[in-house]
Order: C-alpha cells, then sequence, then structure tokens
C-alpha cells in the first residue's frame, strides 16, 4: 500500500512545513489517504497487510510520521505535530479495529454457513465388540455375591456319578435321578468310573469342602447339561450359579436374607420374594424361591388386560431351587454336621437374564446370531 | 396329582376358597401348578414331591390341609359286614422274596356283579382325569386316588389253585400285561404268581397281568393290596420303561399299614356298588413290618438351624397333626419355651423319609410358616477371593471387545462329521453314550467348530461381516480320562473395515487376524509366528487351514520390553494355538462362500504370561536426546522375510538401534518378478548424547552392508 506521495520519509523541514496550517494540510492528506485505503479493505489477508502498513512499528505510517515529522519538528511546530499525531493514531488504531471486527464477523458468517458440522451425520464409527449376555449376567452376579464375602470357584463340566449324585445324597435310582436325565460320556471298555455332564454345578459343593475346611463361602459358575429336547424354554445346556455358605453359625434366616439381598440387587428394590417349601436330596429343609412377576409387578394380570402370560396370572415366577446344606451331604465330605451347618444354591442364569431383559427364547443365546448381540453393548 | 376339592371335604372340615388353599399349600410344601373349574368343581393341580408319597391320595393331602387349618382330620375307618368263611380259607399267599416284597394282603368278595359305575364314582374319576372301565376296576382306581396306596383286582376264578406266589423273576421270563403288551423282564423284578408259582400273573407293583384280569363275566374279585421295595420298583420301572401310577407311588415309598387299610375300603365299596359277600378276614403275609421309629426334636436345634424360635403349641400342634405324635420328654415339660425342650416323636408309617432331626425341623418350619423366619444378611469372615485368572480374563475380554470382536457363548455339543474337520490328528474326542441326535453327538475337541458354526449362522441370517470371540473350553479323552481346556476362539469375517462416509471399505484379512492377535499378546508380552510347525516343533501346521495363509502361534518366554516385541525373535517359545484363514476345501464343504478367518489359544499359558508380566513390568525412564529416523527401501527376493531382515540388523549388536518397523511393502510395477520392494524404517536412540549424522551414517552403511551380503538385498532410491 504506497504511502510515497505523503512525504512521510522526509522531514517538515525537507517538506518546507513551517506552519500550523501546513502541518494541519499534511495530516488532512494523511486521513484522507488512510480513508481511501480502508475502502478497500475487506478480507483478513489484505487487513493484516493493511494493518501493518499502519501501524508496524518498524515502518508504519505511523512510526514514520513520528520518526520523520514529530522528532525532527521545530519546537515552534512540536505541539501541534504531537496533538495531530495523537488525533491520527486514534483515529488510525479505531478504525482498525473496527473493520478487523467487521471482517471477523462476516468471514465467519460465511464460513459458518460453509463449515457447519451437520450433526446428523454419524462420526467416525469404531467397531466396538460386547461380552454376551450370559457372561454379563454372570459378572453381575459373582459381583453381587463377591460384595458380601463370597469367593468364586470353577470346577469340571465333565463329572463323575459320585461328585453330580452320590456324594450329594442322590443315590442310584433315587426318584430325583429321573428329573435330571443324563448325558454320558462314551469310554473304553474298563473304565474305573463312568462320566456324565455334570447335571448341575452342585458337584463344586462337594470338591470345595473336600479340599478347605469351614467357613466356606463360594459361589460357582458354570455351564451344565441336561438331556431335554431343546425348546424355547429348554437347551440341552443352560448356566448355573452354584452358591454355597458353611459355617458354624449359618441359619435359615441368613440364607433367606442372601437371597433377599442378591435378588434386589439384581432386579432392584421393589421386587417381593417368597420361598416355598420343596424337596431336593442335598438340602434340608429345601426351597423354592419366587420372586413377583417382573413383567405385571406381581398383579398376574397384563397391561392389555387379561392374565399375565409370564406368571399365568400367579403373580409369581419360580427362580430357583435352595436350602440349607442335608447333613447327609457333610457325612460325605467329613464335615461335622453337629457343628456346622450351611445353605446351598443354584440358579439359573439364562433364566434370569431371560426374565430381566424380556427374552422369550432360550435359543438365541447360542444362535449368536450379530443382531442379537448388538442389542447388549 | 389332580386334587377333587369336594373330596378333600371328605376328610377335612376346609372351607376356604378353592384359591386360597391353593396357595396356602403352596406355601407349606404342596405346589399347586394351577386350579380349574370344571364340571364337578374345584380341582387343584398338585406337584407332589418325590419324598412325599402319601400325598398321592386325597387323604394324605387333606392331613396337609388339617395340619395348615388346625382342622382334624377325619380319620378313614371302614367296617364292611363279612361273611363267616374266611379269607383265608379261599386263597393262600406266600412271599418267597421278602426282599421286594414287604407285605402282601388278600380279600375275596364273591359274587359281585360288574357293572358300569354310578354317575358319582365317574364324575370323581373323570375329575381325576381316569378313565371309568367299570365298577370293581374303579374301585381300586378310586382306592389309590383316595388313599394314595396302588391295589390290582384280578378275577379270583383265574388264579390257579387260588394261591398266590410272590418271587423274584427268572430269566428270560415274560409276561403279557394288562395294557396287551408282552414283555421281556430283568432277573430281580418282583413277580405275583399263582398255583407253583410257575406263571406270572403280574408284575408286583408295577402293573397286572392280561390272564387273570376282571372282566365283564368276572364273578369273584381277588383284591391284591401290598406293599414293595422302592428300589427295586424304580430299577424296574425303568427296565421296563413301564412307569405307572402303581409303580410311581411304590417306588416312592408306599405306607405299609395302609395295605390293609386300602384293601378293606376297597371291599366296602364293592360290596356297596358292586353286592356280592365279604369273605372274613384278610390273608396277610407281612415279613416287612416294623416297629415305628421314634425320632427327638429339640429347641437346640431347631434354633441352630433356623435361626429364629418357633412357638411350643406351634411346634406341638403341626407335628401331631401330621401324624408325629409329640410329647416332650425334657425334665423342663412344663416351662414353655425351655431351651432345653425336647419332644419325642413317632415316625407314622406314611412318612418313612422323616428319620433324623432335621426332618422334623423342616416339618415344623413349612406348616409355620417360613415368612416367618426374619431374613438377615450374615457378616462374612473372611476375604473373598475372585477366580486365579479373573484379571488376565477381564483384560482380555475388554481387549478384544475394544478390537471389536463380539463375545459368543455355545453350546459344546457337535456332529461327530464337523468335529472331526477341525480336530487334531490324534485327539481323541468326548463322544456322548447317549446323544440326543447325530448332530449333537460329540462335545467339541476344538473350540474351532463351534466359531465356524457361528460365523455360518451368520452368513446364512443376511450379516457378513462379524468379528466373533469365545473364552470357553474344549473337550478331549485321555484314555479314561477327560480333559477340559480353557480357549480362546476367534472368527473373523467380512468387511474389517465397512465402506462409510470418512473411510473406504476393506475386507478383513490375515493381516487383521495377526494384528488383532498381537494386540491381545501385547498383554502377555508378545506373540511368536510360524509358518508351518510350531516353535517346539510339536504342533504341526493343521490341514484345516489355507497352507498360504495360516501359522502356529506361541508366546514369546523371553520378552525383553524391546519395542519390536511384536515380530518374531529367537527365545523360548510356549504353545498356544493356530490362526489362519480357513482353507477353501474346507469352507466349501461348510458353503462358507467367503475368506473366513480363524484362530484358537491356549488360555492356560496365556492367563499366566499375562499375570507374571503384570506384576513384573517395570518403568523404562524416557530418553531425553532426540531419535532419528531412517528409511532403507529395499528390493528382496521373495521368501526372504522381514523376521530375517530384523534379525540380521539387530545382529550388528548396535545398541542405538531402537525399532525396526516395516512401514511399506509392494510388488509389480517397477518391481522384477520374483522380488517384492519393502521399506524399513529404523529408530536410531542414544541414552548418551544426541546423535550426529555421522554417526548415524557409519550404522546406516553397516546396516545396508549387512542386508546386501545376507540377503541380496538391493537398496532403491526412497
Ligand atoms: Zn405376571
Amino acid at each position: 500500500m504506497p504511502t510515497d506521495d505523503l512525504g512521510l520519509d522526509k522531514t517538515f523541514a525537507a517538506l518546507g512545513v513551517i506552519e500550523a496550517a501546513q502541518v494541519a494540510a499534511r495530516f488532512e492528506q494523511v486521513f484522507a489517504h488512510f480513508d481511501a485505503q480502508l475502502k478497500t479493505v475487506h478480507e483478513e489477508s489484505t487487513w493484516k497487510q493493511f494493518r501493518d502498513a499502519w501501524l508496524g512499528r518498524k515502518s508504519g505510517v505511523l512510526t514514520q510520521v513520528t520518526d520523520n515529522w514529530l522528532k525532527p519538528a521545530t519546537p515552534e511546530l512540536k505541539r501541534v505535530v504531537g496533538q495531530k499525531l495523537n488525533e491520527l493514531r486514534a483515529y488510525v488504531e479505531l478504525h482498525i479495529e473496527a473493520r478487523r471486527a467487521s471482517i471477523e464477523s462476516g468471514t465467519e458468517q460465511a464460513a459458518l454457513a460453509r463449515e457447519r458440522v451437520d450433526l446428523s451425520l454419524p462420526g467416525v464409527i469404531h467397531p466396538i465388540g460386547s461380552r454376551h449376555l450370559i457372561r454379563q449376567v454372570f459378572q453381575e452376579a459373582e459381583d453381587i455375591f463377591f460384595s458380601i464375602g463370597f469367593s468364586i470357584v470353577e470346577g469340571p463340566e465333565i463329572e463323575t456319578p459320585y461328585y453330580n449324585f452320590e456324594a450329594l445324597n442322590i443315590p442310584e435310582f433315587h426318584p430325583v435321578r429321573d428329573d435330571m436325565d443324563t448325558f454320558y460320556i462314551d469310554l473304553p471298555k474298563g473304565a474305573p468310573t463312568p462320566l456324565l455332564l455334570r447335571t448341575h454345578t452342585s458337584p463344586m459343593q462337594i470338591r470345595t469342602m473336600e479340599k478347605q475346611e469351614p467357613p466356606v463361602r463360594v459361589i460357582v459358575p458354570g455351564k451344565v447339561y441336561r438331556r431335554d429336547n431343546p425348546d424355547a424354554t429348554h437347551s440341552f445346556m443352560f448356566h448355573q450359579v452354584e452358591g454355597l455358605a458353611v459355617d458354624t453359625d449359618i441359619t435359615f434366616c441368613d440364607f433367606t436374607g442372601t437371597i433377599e439381598y442378591f435378588v434386589k440387587q439384581f432386579f432392584g428394590p421393589g421386587v417381593k420374594t417368597r420361598f416355598r417349601p420343596s424337596y431336593f436330596p442335598f438340602t434340608e429343609p429345601s426351597v423354592e424361591f419366587d420372586v413377583s412377576c417382573i413383567f405385571c409387578g406381581g398383579s398376574g394380570a397384563a397391561a392389555s388386560g387379561g392374565v399375565c402370560s409370564k406368571c399365568k396370572g400367579a403373580g409369581w415366577i419360580e427362580l430357583f431351587g435352595a436350602g440349607m446344606v442335608d447333613p447327609a451331604v457333610y457325612g460325605f465330605v467329613n464335615y461335622d454336621a453337629k457343628k456346622v451347618s450351611g445353605f446351598a444354591f443354584g440358579m439359573g442364569i439364562d433364566r434370569l437374564a431371560m426374565l430381566k431383559y424380556g427374552i422369550d427364547d432360550l435359543q438365541v443365546f447360542f444362535q449368536n446370531d450379530v443382531r442379537f448381540l448388538k442389542q447388549f453393548p | 396329582m389332580k386334587v377333587v376339592y369336594n373330596w378333600l371335604k371328605d376328610f377335612v372340615g376346609v372351607t376356604a376358597p378353592p384359591q386360597e388353599l391353593a396357595s396356602r399349600l403352596a406355601l407349606s410344601g404342596t405346589n399347586i401348578a394351577g386350579v380349574e373349574n370344571g364340571a364337578h368343581g374345584a380341582v387343584l393341580d398338585a406337584e407332589v414331591g418325590s419324598n412325599r408319597p402319601d400325598c398321592l391320595g386325597h387323604y394324605g393331602i387333606a392331613r396337609e390341609v388339617g395340619a395348615i387349618y388346625k382342622l382334624p382330620l377325619k380319620h378313614v375307618s371302614p367296617k364292611p359286614p363279612e361273611s363267616a368263611a374266611k379269607a383265608s380259607d379261599a386263597i393262600k399267599v406266600e412271599i418267597q422274596a421278602p426282599e421286594l416284597c414287604g407285605r402282601f394282603t388278600a380279600r375275596v368278595v364273591r359274587d359281585v356283579k360288574i357293572e358300569p359305575s354310578p354317575k358319582w364314582l365317574k364324575d370323581r374319576l373323570e375329575a381325576s382325569g381316569v378313565a371309568s372301565i367299570s365298577n370293581v376296576v374303579d374301585i381300586s382306581n378310586y382306592v389309590m386316588l383316595e388313599l394314595g396306596h396302588a391295589i390290582h383286582a384280578f378275577d379270583y376264578d383265574k388264579v390257579r389253585d387260588h394261591k398266590i406266589v410272590v418271587r423274584q423273576s427268572k430269566p428270560k421270563e415274560q409276561i403279557r400285561t394288562l395294557d396287551g403288551v408282552e414283555r421281556q423282564l430283568d432277573p430281580g423284578i418282583c413277580m405275583i404268581c399263582d398255583g407253583d408259582g410257575s406263571r406270572a400273573i403280574g408284575i408286583g407293583g408295577i402293573m397286572g397281568g392280561a390272564e387273570t384280569e376282571i372282566s365283564f363275566s368276572t364273578k369273584n374279585v381277588l383284591i391284591e393290596c401290598a406293599w414293595f421295595e422302592p428300589v427295586p420298583i424304580r430299577r424296574a420301572a425303568r427296565f421296563l420303561k413301564l412307569h405307572t401310577e402303581a409303580s410311581t407311588r411304590f417306588g416312592r415309598g408306599a405306607d405299609l399299614e395302609m395295605a390293609e387299610l386300602a384293601s378293606r375300603r376297597c371291599a366296602e365299596l364293592i360290596l356297596e356298588l358292586a353286592g356280592g359277600e365279604l369273605l372274613a378276614g384278610v390273608a396277610d403275609v407281612y415279613p416287612g413290618k416294623r416297629a415305628p421309629k421314634k425320632i427327638q426334636l429339640t429347641r437346640k436345634e431347631l434354633l441352630r438351624v433356623m435361626g429364629a424360635d418357633v412357638p411350643d403349641k406351634q411346634i406341638e400342634a403341626s407335628l401331631t397333626a401330621l401324624g408325629f405324635a409329640s410329647v416332650r420328654i425334657d425334665h423342663n415339660r412344663g416351662a414353655e419355651g425351655s431351651l432345653l425342650a425336647t419332644w419325642e416323636c413317632t415316625q407314622p408309617s406314611w412318612r418313612g423319609e422323616v428319620e433324623r432331626e432335621i426332618d422334623l425341623i423342616e416339618e415344623v418350619a413349612r406348616i409355620y410358616g417360613l415368612d416367618k423366619f426374619p431374613p438377615r444378611l450374615p457378616a462374612a469372615r473372611q476375604g473373598a477371593a475372585r477366580l486365579p485368572h479373573h484379571e488376565a480374563e477381564t483384560r482380555l475380554r475388554e481387549r478384544l471387545v475394544g478390537l471389536g470382536y463380539r463375545e459368543i457363548v455355545t453350546t459344546p455339543h457337535v456332529a461327530e462329521e464337523r468335529d472331526a474337520l477341525f480336530r487334531p490328528a490324534g485327539v481323541s474326542p468326548a463322544r456322548l453314550a447317549n446323544p440326543l441326535s447325530e448332530e449333537a453327538g460329540v462335545l467339541k475337541s476344538t473350540g474351532i467348530v463351534t466359531m465356524a458354526a457361528a460365523l455360518e449362522w451368520n452368513l446364512n441370517h443376511g450379516q457378513r461381516n462379524a468379528r466373533l470371540f469365545e473364552i470357553g473350553r474344549h473337550y478331549r479323552l485321555e484314555g479314561n480320562q477327560s480333559i477340559e481346556t480353557s480357549v480362546l476362539t476367534i472368527g473373523g469375517t467380512g468387511e474389517a473395515r465397512e465402506k462409510g462416509l470418512y473411510d473406504s471399505g476393506r475386507e478383513f484379512s490375515f493381516a487383521d487376524l495377526k494384528g488383532d492377535l498381537d494386540a491381545v499378546g501385547e498383554l502377555a508380552g508378545g506373540l511368536c509366528w510360524s509358518a508351518d510347525s510350531s516353535r517346539d516343533g510339536a504342533h504341526a501346521a493343521p490341514t484345516w487351514l489355507h497352507a498360504a495363509r495360516r501359522a502356529q502361534v506361541s508366546l514369546d518366554l523371553a520378552p525383553t520390553g524391546g519395542q519390536d516385541s511384536f515380530f518374531d525373535r529367537q527365545g523360548g517359545a510356549a504353545f498356544l494355538g493356530e490362526a489362519g484363514e480357513l482353507a477353501r476345501r474346507v469352507a466349501d464343504r461348510l458353503k462358507l462362500r467367503q475368506a473366513i478367518f480363524l484362530a484358537e489359544l491356549g488360555l492356560d499359558p496365556l492367563y499366566a504370561a499375562i499375570e507374571a508380566l503384570k506384576n513384573s513390568r517395570r518403568y523404562q525412564p524416557l530418553p531425553r536426546f532426540p531419535a532419528v529416523e531412517r528409511d532403507f527401501s529395499l528390493l528382496l527376493a521373495d521368501g526372504i522375510t522381514f523376521a530375517q531382515i530384523s534379525e540380521s540388523i539387530r545382529s550388528l549388536g548396535i545398541p542405538e538401534i531402537g525399532a525396526i518397523e516395516a512401514v511399506d511393502l509392494f510388488r509389480g510395477k517397477n518391481v522384477p518378478a520374483g522380488k517384492y520392494s519393502l521399506l524399513i524404517r529404523v529408530t536410531f536412540q542414544s541414552r548418551e548424547a544426541t546423535l550426529m549424522d555421522a554417526q548415524v551414517n557409519h550404522f546406516a552403511g553397516k546396516i545396508i552392508s549387512i542386508l546386501e551380503h545376507r540377503h541380496g538385498a538391493q537398496l532403491r532410491a526412497s
């Protein structure tokens, strides 16, 4: 931006300026020049050049005026030059700043229109995986029981009849065996013991007590197998969490308190519970544990009218079997049934998951369709 | 067991409506699956536990109802009129097998008129779901449903010599039962025979024979009301695959004393409905007679097990109502609620399974109400422990999830043919002796079988992009032993990156599988990859993987913490498993039409390494001097591996050499056939000083020289 013709590089003496009126005229030229240039400045890049031309420290117009016009001025003119310079400085700074602001808002608006992100478009999608729902429910159950002092142990899925049945007080030909149709492994002739797929996680009760003295407080997550034809509510493989607590002072009240604690953590504090007497050879007293129906809130009536299909109108849903460890079981592990007592339970994880998440077909767990897996990130 | 509400009222004056009764029964141990209101009033569907054979009749249920509502039980005591002639003269009974048959009673009714049953009898049977046949047969069913004891009626005149012999079955013995089926017997089954004992006329406690069956021409009836040992009955029923109302009742342990009573009740009803004349008395052979057992209940034990008290009156009322005749026998007898209270109870004949104090505690508690024992949370007395590999498994799982893998859970039962596709040579699978189907006849001997099936399911259901993992077990046999091994199985197919707004799509490749496994392996100090057999030479490359894109994966047992620990190095290695692309031959067989990548790694060594490394990791101070990178563009013959190049550079022993990375690779275009171009980036780093150009040039010269010399590498202008 040329400013040569303004005579900025010369002193007033050299320019022949000797009186105030001339000084004023000279400054008028500078003002006019500034105004003319300002009109051409509409973009950020030219604004920067413009600013530097006028305010630049080394050779900006104002610096030149100071160095060439003010400093060498005669004492008579110095005051008026100084005054004019101040006016010029104020004017220049004001307009440069104003122009900056107007350019900025102008560009921003154009830029906003052009660069505005479309928030309805997705971001970059990183494929994140997921844990299987059964694993998630296992984890939740483990965490709840861990928080009240239960250790976690695991055991073999292929078991001997001794651990799966006999040591649990279920001798051969016991009627309960008829309810637990069992898969057997095809073994070479002469095998010392038959092998089977465990029908419950209860064998780990025995294995745990064989290994350790009371107090015992464990849960056993794992797969179990029954020879049932698969349908929406049956599978020949499903998942259980076994629980066992044995000590010198464990009572039925401790048992129901523990189970209630778990269920309220798992389903929420509003759930109601009840214990119905039942029968298992390895617990006594034995119970079936029911919770108020999660779907109808225990009313037995469906929201759409009619009977709730999940609890068949009962308002209760059977969750799992449990009870106080039968003293006969202690005999198999050399515990003194007179001194210790305890409780045990075996809950179906698949069933808990189905109830909590409203899944009506057990088979979806094991088909592993990606569309199912995605639903539980 | 169908419980007819009005029938119950014959024995107990219950007034509670059926729904309420059902709920009270359920809460005291007789679960009621449902209540139906039919033509004959309410019918409760009772789920009677296998320990409660006494509740397989209305009389037993009525006893429960009486105990719950504190109502008296109306006892059954039939007194049918008898003739002068004695039953014991008309029928002889001999028990040769007292180990199978503990009691056999026989009554004889002469000159009956076999007719259809009256309406009330038909109605009750119908409400119970039993078809009506004729008065005498219906009566035997009726008494069974009423008193819970199975009865069999013979045509007296068809019983040879009017003699009954109870004995064990003989080898290869056969009998045609009531249902018309010719049955082959197993030795040790209880047979009811006639005459000299050679002809079987019934399978004791299971089903009568066809030849002595009651028909409309029957004139004289022989009522059998016996008691059979439960275990042999269950064994026989299972062997014969013949589960009847009788075998259910005897198999669970019937009431020895009830045998005579039920027979009398049956005779009473026959006289009433079919007429005739009842011979006096009963032919009763009773080798199994036993004295009633005494059982003690103490408050101390009740409190120890239940954790809360039950008032004396409740204890006594419940036990008495259930037939246990409780008597306080301690020295504090007068003191109600005494902590020393002891009751002596007599086991009733119908409750054979109640033998111990704990059994009485259960009886008291269930009638009192389990809800009356206040729940409390017991204090933990010791710290709880997670599974030993909990943290390693959690880190492994979170890493896989972060890498985009979805966890699956599979059923291990697979088809033999499928398992064989992936099973390593020499491995014996765990086959099932009694599979449900051939499709599920063997337990997977490798997780690959079910992983391939899960990918197959997804491809067949329109999901062509899948990255899956399973943390599970595979199952094998070693001799008579089963071996369960924890494995991580991985499967990937379709697009590794889907085409989107910002990126182009890319198919999953071997490099994805390798990169992902290396990311997992990083937790364990890095993996070693080898092409054809494992580092330790013990594992041959699996043939189900593509010969050009497969690898044996081992654990690097000498992790140096160097930055190139992702790459193959010298050092010890523990075999983990294999990885690669599914061979086309196998993929075609499974009708999988796109490239499938699979891997399986043993988890025990992996977890051990993750745990060990976690505890041995130490901080490395950050370098204070800048690193310098140099690229080397090499032209190499096919077959020379990056690992060889890397090892050669390392062999120079220059401590300033840090990372060695492969940053670009291509074939074709300006690269002659049989060769490929590899761009290597070497990072130089000194811990003592900033490296000078001259030093780096010197190192670079040595690198070029060794690569030219050892591998015939040509340096290209880069
Ligand atoms: Zn409901």
